[in-house]
């Protein structure tokens, strides 16, 4: 509060000096307005809702689908640089929850460049509302509506086959990372707790909050039936040889049977409207693996 | 004996004045400053100059929103934050380097800026465990301040390993500092558990170092510490001087050797600590500036202080624009692109350095 | 006057100094000479206020214990065994750092002076770390005469405290040193030095203080001090003065190479 109060005073000091008050003010109109989507899951949204023509600007992590590389990249969704931000003009922001620093976003207000900030819940309630959220800051509530409603929908139907099958659940732990031999990995509230479970899997740690590195005797208790990994290169990038030789690992029914899968994390984890395909193909790479 | 040298004087001309030229030295770093803080605003994404602006101006034309906010919110806040955090880093260099007696003693690779950050990663995961009173009273002030804490420990602490009887041994130095990094990361690896994951948020992010986040919030707070630091520390010039041979020489023409290092760990600990809790870690502009002065002007530390913040803020600006021009609109962390400028030299300065004294 | 009562210095648990009685007068060239670990080392950094001593010391009438750093700096110097210079000084340079802030602006020269009195004006530029060990030396002496130019000031005289400033010079560069230190004292300054060499010391020194096991034997002027029975007894071995060795072994003594050997340096 003070220090907001000492901005302006600052800021009134520097435009005195330069004569520069008052001040014009530009605003964004809704429904052709320029805007930048941070964020997999809303990224994918405004392109599922057919508006991707508006966009300006994205963060690095939006890939999906591949069109949007085109769009220019403002960094790390956390790490936002207000100049950045600004520079690609975009009139109306939507992004996922934690984007940031604090500062960016409090400049970004002065600018008057509208921000909305959609919840990026891994449930399939979270997912109807995001699409739904996006929508409405889109101005195309009722694309939005037929949208989230043929996703939750199809989400029912996928999460529905994933329950049916006849096996018993299978225990699936999602690693993370597997740098220095440590084992990063998803417990209970993450997104790909959410995802195992709708899967129809349990989730190996469930009993653990948070993503935590876990020590080699905890996966080891965790004892899961399969290991869950995202696909891209890097430190993930382990190969199943390497993998199954972690001695964490090595004792675990995983290990035995083999049994890992790999998959696109912005599918995987997006939680946004290709969440039930992601469903079905994990579900159908746990419970039937042949097809 | 006298009159005889007298003599003999007029024949020899006078020697070099390398103290002189040292402080000729402020003056051209004072432009080189100007020209590159004129530069930093100019530089940037958007485009935007104070010159259009001030064009604008004088055509009478009313200037517009977007351009006022890059300039003042943007801009401005993070050219006074990297002109003081880049004197912050340079000082604390040339000031540890003197209190240790060695080219290679810099707060980010002895542990000082680790220890610091430490101090910081406890105010973030901690700070909201403080009673409501205190909370209020330390308010933005609190992780600055736990950084200067952190910083002034480990400093106290490698000093008393490292040094025996004023004579700094380098490899116990470097190794304490390894050492002391490691456990701050332990430590700090240890919070990360306890922290949830807003507070790891603000980790990750603070461990990138960065200018992107100065706003003028962060300069009010930021700004009273490392001036005050600073300006305590263009005192110890002749304290480091006579430090530099040794403890025992330094108190025998006058100064009082003590309490002139305990001063010097404050100073470094509160300019690093400051720093390291504004803008993360931000390496090696510690160690490249103080050596690229002294290869210039010489090492009396009455003038290297002063030119080192001067050029410390020059450079660490430079760098900064660098980041966030290379890969526009986005931006690369500006420790990367220190790191990139200073390895080499730091490389360069042990090679030079080997098989001298000390090393 | 430099007078010292009664010092006592413990390091650690054990007491290094018992009972130690000094006096020295301005414009006379005292030595202190005993084996390793007598304690002269100590009581010269005792009396320049290095380490923690009981007793009573008095410069020019001033207790020690309350006299400023920067005030003693103005009365005495102080020159190491041996210095480490840290970063790379020019030899001036390094003069100019025994000076205090604004000395060397009202008297521009003092510092290529002092270098000149040691026969080193002509190194002025050279880098400090690039000279010979016995050059290093001698620049430190300048930096302490720098510091104390003029062995009497206007409140008394100034003292020079040398801590076996000749042990890794050759004879000519002993000499020297020496010469530097005895002229210091004949000009009315006070010279207390820590000193290895016998011969150098009965040559130079106006009273000895000859010490052994923290305690001083016996004090007084070089004929009195260095006796047979003395030295045998401090150094714990047969010691006989003034002996030549049997003939056909050539031994040198400094007294016959003094004078050439400031000619040498001088020219």
């Amino acid at each position: 509060m003070m220090f907001a109060r000492q901005r302006k005073s600052l800021l009134c000091l520097f435009a005195m000096c330069l004569g520069l008050l008052p001040v014009k003010t530009v605003s964004a109109e809704t429904t052709d307005s320029k805007i930048m989507s941070l964020g997999i899951s809303v990224t994918e949204t405004v392109y599922a809702l057919n508006q991707q023509h508006r966009l300006v600007g994205r963060d690095t992590s939006s890939t999906y689908p591949p069109d949007v590389l085109e769009v220019k990249d403002v960094g790390y969704i956390r790490a936002l640089a207000p100049e950045g931000v600004l520079s690609v003009a975009p009139d109306l922001i939507i992004a996922e929850e934690g984007a940031g620093p604090r500062e960016t976003l409090d400049i970004l207000k002065d600018a008057s460049v509208e921000y909305v900030e959609v919840p990026n819940e891994p449930t399939a309630s979270g997912i109807v509302e995001q699409i739904l959220i996006v929508g409405r800051a889109l101005g195309v509530e009722g694309d939005a509506q037929a949208l989230a409603d043929d996703v939750a929908a199809r989400l029912a139907d996928a999460i529905a086959a994933a329950d049916a099958q006849p096996q018993n659940r299978k225990r699936v732990l999602f690693v993370l990372s597997t740098r220095g031999g440590k084992i990063t990995a998803g417990g209970a509230g993450t997104s790909a707790d959410g995802i195992i479970a709708m899967a129809g899997g349990v989730n190996a740690i469930g009993d653990v909050e948070g993503w935590k590195q876990l020590a080699d005797e905890a996966v080891a208790v965790a004892a899961p039936d399969v290991i869950l990994m995202m696909d891209r290169g890097g430190d993930h990038g382990i190969d199943n040889e390497g993998l199954f030789n972690m001695p964490s690992i090595m004792t675990t029914p995983a290990a035995q049977s083999k049994s890992v899968i790999r998959m696109n994390p912005q599918l995987l984890l997006g939680f946004g409207p290709r969440t039930p395909d992601a469903v079905e193909k994990l579900s159908e790479a746990l419970y039937d693996p042949a097809s | 004996m006298a009159s005889d040298a007298v003599v003999h004087l007029a024949d020899l001309g006078r020697p070099k004045d390398r103290l002189q030229f040292a402080l000729k030295m402020h003056v051209y770093l004072c432009i080189l400053l100007i020209c590159v803080s004129l530069a930093s605003l100019t530089v940037g994404a958007t485009g935007i100059t104070p010159w259009d602006m001030a064009a604008a101006l004088l055509r009478g034309e009313a200037p517009e929103q977007m351009a006022s906010i890059v300039l003042f919110d943007i801009r401005l806040p993070r050219l006074f934050m990297g002109i003081v955090v880049g004197a912050a880093l340079a000082v604390s260099g040339a000031v540890m380097q003197g209190l240790f007696r060695n080219p290679l003693a810099d707060p980010g690779i002895v542990g000082v800026s680790a220890g610091a950050g430490l101090g910081a990663i406890l105010a973030i995961v901690l700070g909201g465990l403080l009673p409501v009173w205190l909370a209020e009273a330390t308010g933005m002030y609190l992780v600055p301040f736990a950084a200067f804490v952190g910083g002034w420990g480990t400093t106290i602490l490698l000093y008393a390993v490292s040094t025996r009887g004023g004579q700094t041994s380098v490899a116990t130095m470097l190794l304490a500092g390894i050492a002391l990094g490691a456990l701050a990361g332990a430590v700090g690896g240890l919070l990360a558990y306890a922290a949830d994951d807003r507070q790891l948020r603000e980790l990750t992010l603070w461990g990138l170092g960065s200018l992107a986040g100065a706003s003028w919030t962060k300069v009010t707070v930021t700004v009273p510490f490392i001036l005050l630091a600073l300006g305590v520390a263009m005192t110890l010039g002749r304290g480091l001087n006579g430090l530099a041979l040794g403890e025992a020489t330094a108190a025998h023409i006058g100064i009082r050797v003590q309490r002139m290092k305990n001063t010097a760990i404050l100073t470094v600990a509160a300019a690093t600590g400051a720093a390291v809790a504004a803008t993360g870690g931000i390496g090696f502009i510690g160690i490249v500036v103080p050596h690229l002065l002294r290869l210039a002007t010489g090492p009396d530390h009455r003038a290297l202080l002063l030119n080192s913040a001067l050029l410390g803020a020059s450079i660490l600006l430079i760098a900064d624009m660098i980041s966030r021009v290379i890969i526009a609109p986005a931006e690369m962390p500006i420790g990367i692109v220190t790191a990139f400028l200073g390895s080499p030299v730091f490389l360069w300065i042990l090679l030079r350095n080997r098989g001298a004294v000390g090393f | 006057m430099l007078l010292a009562k009664n010092l006592m210095v413990t390091l650690g648990a054990s007491q290094i100094l018992h009972d130690v009685s000094i006096t020295a007068a301005p414009g006379e060239f005292t030595c202190i000479v005993g084996p390793n670990g007598s304690g002269k080392t100590t009581t010269l950094k005792a009396l320049t206020g290095d380490v923690r001593y009981d007793g009573h010391i008095t410069i020019n009438n001033n207790d020690l214990a309350y006299l400023k750093p920067w005030e003693l700096a103005t009365i005495r110097g102080v020159l190491p065994q041996t210095s480490v210079l840290a970063f790379p000084f020019t030899v001036i340079e390094v003069v100019r750092i025994g000076l205090m802030t604004g000395a060397d602006a009202q008297d521009g020269c003092l510092a290529l002076q002092s270098l000149a009195r040691v026969g080193l004006a002509h190194y002025a530029d050279r880098f400090y770390q690039e000279l010979s060990g016995g050059e290093q030396q001698r620049v430190q002496l300048a930096r302490v005469l720098a510091q104390i130019p003029h062995a009497v000031g206007e409140d008394g005289p100034r003292w020079l405290f040398l801590d076996e400033p000749v042990s890794s010079l050759d004879i000519a560069h002993q000499l020297q040193i020496m010469s530097l230190a005895e002229q210091f004292a004949r000009d009315g300054g006070g010279v207390i030095a820590v000193m290895h060499d016998l011969n150098l010391t009965a040559m130079f020194a106006d009273q000895i203080i000859l010490m052994a096991n923290g305690r001083i034997l016996q004090a007084g002027p070089p004929s009195v001090v260095l006796t047979d029975a003395n030295l045998s007894q401090a150094y714990g071995c047969d010691v006989k003065v003034g002996m030549p060795p049997p003939a056909g072994i050539p031994y040198v003594l400094p007294h016959a190479a003094r004078h050439t050997g400031l000619v040498a340096t001088k020219s």
